[in-house]
């Protein structure tokens, strides 16, 4: 039995130079600086639970390569190529932002490195750009946010104001629900797209957004933003005009004790809440607080998810790029969101999604799931999934 | 859209409450200009010091606790910034000042993230704040009013001190010819220090107000810069009336520009700063012509 | 006025011969880093330039480099245009861009001067960000690099491409000191230390800072192609003007107007944001104390101080060596 270990770039390239049969080089590409650091911290911690949980019982030793995206496209494209053309990695993990992997993706997928996308939703990259080597356990932007069009149109809401900010991720978030919502009879009455991190004052906003009489507002934030939102969407007591409903990145656990009371009553839609009952969510959730201290977030399960995948794909018997980027596609497990596949024709995970409210609980503010949303797998979307060469 | 009234209502109070926070940031900085001919680019640093203290202290002292507390706190770290690199930059040029202050920046930065983490943290408000008041025909977040409130006093008595007391007198002084102001026997180093902690506290108080209307991150800083320091070019270097002139300019333009114009937003205040310079290099309302 | 004094040339033969020799015996991570270098040089020269030469502290060179990049990637990419003629329209029209910067701002002054510049760049910077023609937030990819196959050259190759970067940078250098040496230099160095001075000589002085800025413009469009080549993929971060702050600090650290001090500054800013960034992800930290230190020492960086320590004496020396006629004062010629 071998124990995964976190080397460090200097140990890992005298390491990784001859390769004993039974090692695998392991990319993490996350932000572990500027604006998504908390988010590369969160997924790393779920990361390395995984691996200590279902990594030491296979026999080969994983070698990790750890590298900071800083969460410039740029940035992470260069360390990609490092990670590819130094480290001779034999599959990549991580990335959070849509942007970074847009960047990379024409590079793994032209290397033929298997990619396990461990966040960043852009539809496209298992639409249009969809490609063999990139899989993603995460979610995509649309997939989140289309149950939630529906369900709410089912509770009765017929008009809805969207906000959110505008970059790639916030526009598809509310198509993805928009599409959905008005194929179920809705009518979007607005919608605003906030300067992307330079909206600190959401004030204007709400303003405009009570000022169109609609039943319900929908919104995406994340991080920061999603922090100041919801604490000043409070402070307009717009609750009972306006109630405020939206992705579950709102209101993820990773912040909603930053938002206290004012994410009251909120409710959103979300691959994951720690508050979801089956025994792997309650095993995942006791071990992750013993070791981190704080409950998981989705963030911390794509990063749990991310590395069951890749061990469950070790344990076929794959070792190097091939083998690991075909067993990848076939991995299916049930794990604390439930039963999970991948989807073979966009190969993008295909997974239950939970609409839920933000409640008080006893220690700060908890998740009551509403609904859970049967898992449906996305649309094509013009992707065109050619097969991995094989040999 | 109905743009009625109660909409105009409504976004001008959001435009002043805007107003009053770029106040109470500029301030502290321009007059610190105007007397020390150096700007402090590290002055967002300590509003996001100031709001790291004020949520620190807020979960166990209370609101109004942590929003004392932290100015004094910010200003005691002004103290230590005084005595340990700004009085021995004083003859420097103001080149390396900057310099200085941009290399505090990111010391300070990375200080706020291995001291409190990456993740936001927010503080809640006080209960009283927490409802809307009814005013003008307009249900507005009663917190938003208190910013409004606090930073239309802060102005009154700012201008009170430096029109009619002995002090504002000096620090008129010293704006206007600081050699001079010297020869009268004013103890301009003792002005000088004064004047920086009083804007260290102020910029504390800033950040202490914002953290419960924003979220509180290592970046905060970093974003607040940049509009400060537009502020207090268009509004003119080191005059009160440029602060708030420029203050006003700004929440105003910000505001509307994001409802009225929302694909403009982003690039209006830039281009509204630019045609300033062009036609007044040196903004609206500066201390000295 | 630029001179060359021999401790510059010295430094720069030294930095010259490291340069190619990391070029040579790098691994492919060594390379990266010395193409980052190479391209930071050439930012840092440009603003050296007028920062240095001319009094101008400028905050929108980086948003120059990007408009520069993204000039490059559109023409290229999206229009389909030949590499270098992308190239060469791509500096032209940042050239263009600085020019009209240049003129506008040339009647401030000090902070001023600096924040209409910073107000320009990110007017760039938001509209680039909000543009969807060039990817918005999520930036350009598929910029390829110059064809020279019918040379025989393979800039594909990360090698080839460093020896191709470290050519350019020093045609860069060279153009950078001609315009410091020609009458357009000299009048700048004239405006920066006595502006009313040099009106009253009858000197157009905004003319000559807008040129100026213009010229260096070019320089931070070459910059930008380049950058755009080497990673193959543009983001609108490139426009941020937190860049133009960062090659401001380097520009400092390394000594203002001696033109060789910015190039061991960029040396230095890089190997330790490397090195540093292995270690800790809190390295913004250390270099910040690193930069208060360098300007309470009061020194004019590591080059300056080096020039103030050794210069005089090496100079001395070599000229006792040489017996040929030594220039009377040799540090401080900025």
């Amino acid at each position: 039995m071998k124990r995964a270990t976190m080397a460090t770039l200097a140990a890992a390239t005298t390491l990784a130079l001859p390769a004993a049969a039974d090692t695998v080089d392991i990319g993490i590409l996350l932000p572990f600086s500027g604006v998504y650091a908390s988010l590369g911290n969160e997924i790393e911690a779920g990361f390395a639970l995984g691996l200590e949980t279902y990594g030491n019982d296979l026999d080969v030793e994983i070698i990790l390569h750890r590298e900071d995206t800083e969460v410039t496209p740029a940035t992470g494209l260069a360390r990609t190529r490092k990670l590819i053309l130094q480290d001779d990695v034999d599959a990549i993990v991580g990335i959070v932002s849509s942007g970074v992997l847009g960047a990379v993706r024409d590079l793994v997928d032209g290397a033929g490195v298997p990619l396990i996308v461990a966040n960043a939703g852009n539809d496209a990259a298992t639409g249009e750009d969809c490609s063999p080597w990139i899989t993603r356990v995460s979610f995509s932007n649309g997939q989140v946010n289309r149950p939630m069009g529906r369900w709410m149109a089912e509770q009765g809401i017929e008009t809805v104001y969207t906000l959110a900010p505008d970059y790639a991720a916030g526009r598809q978030m509310i198509e993805g629900f928009a599409g959905a919502f008005t194929e179920a009879g809705g009518t979007i009455l607005g919608s605003d797209f906030t300067p992307f991190q330079q909206t600190q004052d959401f004030g204007p906003y709400i303003a405009q957004a009570q000022a169109s009489g609609a039943d319900a507002l929908f919104v995406f934030y994340a991080g920061g933003e999603a922090i100041s939102f919801v604490n000043q969407y409070a402070s307009f007591g717009a609750a009972e005009d306006l109630p405020l409903y939206g992705s579950g990145f709102l209101t993820s656990q990773l912040y909603v004790n930053a938002q206290g009371a004012s994410a009251e009553g909120v409710i959103t839609a979300l691959h994951y809440v720690p508050t979801l009952d089956n025994p792997e969510n309650a095993a995942f959730v006791a071990a992750f607080a013993a070791a981190n201290g704080r409950l998981p977030s989705e963030y911390a399960v794509q990063g749990y998810d991310a590395a069951r995948a890749l061990t469950e794909a070790l344990a076929t018997g794959a070792r190097d790029r091939e083998t690991l980027g075909a067993a990848l596609r076939q991995v299916s497990f049930t794990g604390p969101r439930g039963a999970l596949a991948i989807d073979p024709a966009t190969n993008n995970i295909v997974q239950p999604i939970y609409v839920y409210e933000t409640v008080t609980g006893p220690e700060g503010m908890t998740q009551e799931v509403l609904a859970a949303l049967p898992a449906e797998a996305d649309p094509v979307n013009g992707c065109v999934m050619p097969s991995l060469p094989t040999n | 859209m109905t743009q009625d009234l109660s909409f105009w209502t409504l976004q001008t109070l959001n435009a002043l409450q805007l107003s009053m926070l770029l106040f109470l940031l500029s301030i502290g900085l321009t007059v610190i200009f105007g007397l020390m001919h150096f700007v402090n680019l590290a002055h967002g640093a300590l509003y996001a010091l100031g709001a790291y203290i004020a949520a620190t202290l807020a979960g166990t002292a209370g609101f109004w606790a942590a929003i004392l507390l932290a100015p004094l706190g910010v200003a005691l770290v002004g103290v230590v910034l005084y005595g340990g690199l700004i009085r021995r930059m004083r003859k420097s040029g103001p080149m390396a000042q900057v310099l200085v202050t941009f290399g505090l920046i990111f010391a300070l930065l990375d200080l706020t993230r291995i001291l409190w983490g990456d993740l936001a943290l927010a503080m809640s408000m006080p209960a009283v704040l927490s409802g809307q008041v009814d005013l003008l025909g307009v249900s507005y977040p009663a917190y938003r009013l208190f910013i409004i409130v606090l930073g239309a006093a802060i102005f009154a008595a700012l201008a009170l001190v430096l029109a009619r007391t002995q002090i504002g007198a000096m620090i008129r002084a010293g704006v206007d010819n600081d050699a001079m102001a010297a020869c009268l026997g004013i103890n301009v180093e003792r002005l000088f220090f004064v004047v920086f902690c009083v804007g260290c506290a102020l910029a504390g108080l800033a950040g202490a107000v914002a953290a419960p209307l924003l979220s509180v991150t290592p970046g905060m800083g970093l974003q607040i810069l940049i509009p400060t320091l537009i502020v207090i070019v268009i509004g003119g270097l080191g005059s009160l009336k440029g602060a708030i002139a420029g203050s006003l300019i700004y929440g105003f333009v910000q505001t509307f520009g994001a409802v009225l114009a929302p694909q403009l937003a982003s690039v209006l205040i830039y281009a509204l700063l630019a045609a300033v310079l062009v036609i007044k290099p040196v903004g609206l309302f500066p201390a000295k012509g | 006025m630029f001179r060359h004094t021999p401790l510059r040339h010295a430094v720069l033969a030294i930095l010259a011969l490291a340069a190619l020799m990391q070029a040579f015996t790098a691994g492919y991570f060594g390379l990266e880093i010395l193409i980052e270098i190479l391209i930071l040089c050439m930012l840092v020269l440009a603003l050296d330039l007028v920062a240095g030469f001319g009094g101008m502290v400028s905050l929108c060179h980086g948003a120059l480099m990007g408009v520069g990049a993204y000039a490059f990637a559109a023409l290229a990419t999206l229009a389909g245009l030949d590499p270098w003629l992308a190239a060469l329209a791509a500096v032209a029209l940042t050239a263009a861009v600085a020019w009209v910067i240049g003129a506008i701002c040339a009647r401030s002054h000090g902070i001023y001067f600096i924040m209409a510049t910073l107000a320009f760049g990110q007017m760039a910077y938001s509209y680039v960000f909000e543009s969807p023609l060039f990817g918005g937030d999520d930036g350009m990819g598929g910029i390829d690099r110059f064809d020279l196959t019918a040379i025989g050259i393979d800039l594909n190759d990360s090698r080839t491409f460093a020896l191709f970067c470290l050519a350019v940078l020093g045609a860069v250098y060279l153009f950078a000191t001609a315009i410091l040496r020609s009458g357009l230099g000299r009048s700048l160095t004239g405006v920066m230390h006595n502006e009313k001075r040099m009106k009253a000589l009858g000197l157009n002085t905004w003319r000559i800072k807008a040129d100026v800025f213009g010229l260096s413009g070019i320089i931070a469009g070459i910059a930008g192609v380049l950058a755009a080549q080497h990673i193959m993929f543009i983001s609108p971060g490139l426009l941020n003007w937190t860049v133009s702050g960062e090659a401001l600090v380097v520009v400092i650290l390394g000594g203002l107007g001696t033109l060789v001090g910015p190039l061991v500054g960029a040396v230095a800013f890089v190997v330790m944001k490397h090195q540093l960034g292995e270690v800790t992800t809190y390295w913004h930290l250390v270099v910040g104390i690193v930069l208060i230190a360098v300007v309470m020492s009061r020194a004019n960086g590591i080059f300056g101080w080096a020039e103030a320590r050794w210069g005089a004496r090496l100079d001395r020396r070599l000229a006792d060596a040489t017996r040929s006629p030594t220039p009377e004062e040799v540090t401080s010629d900025a």
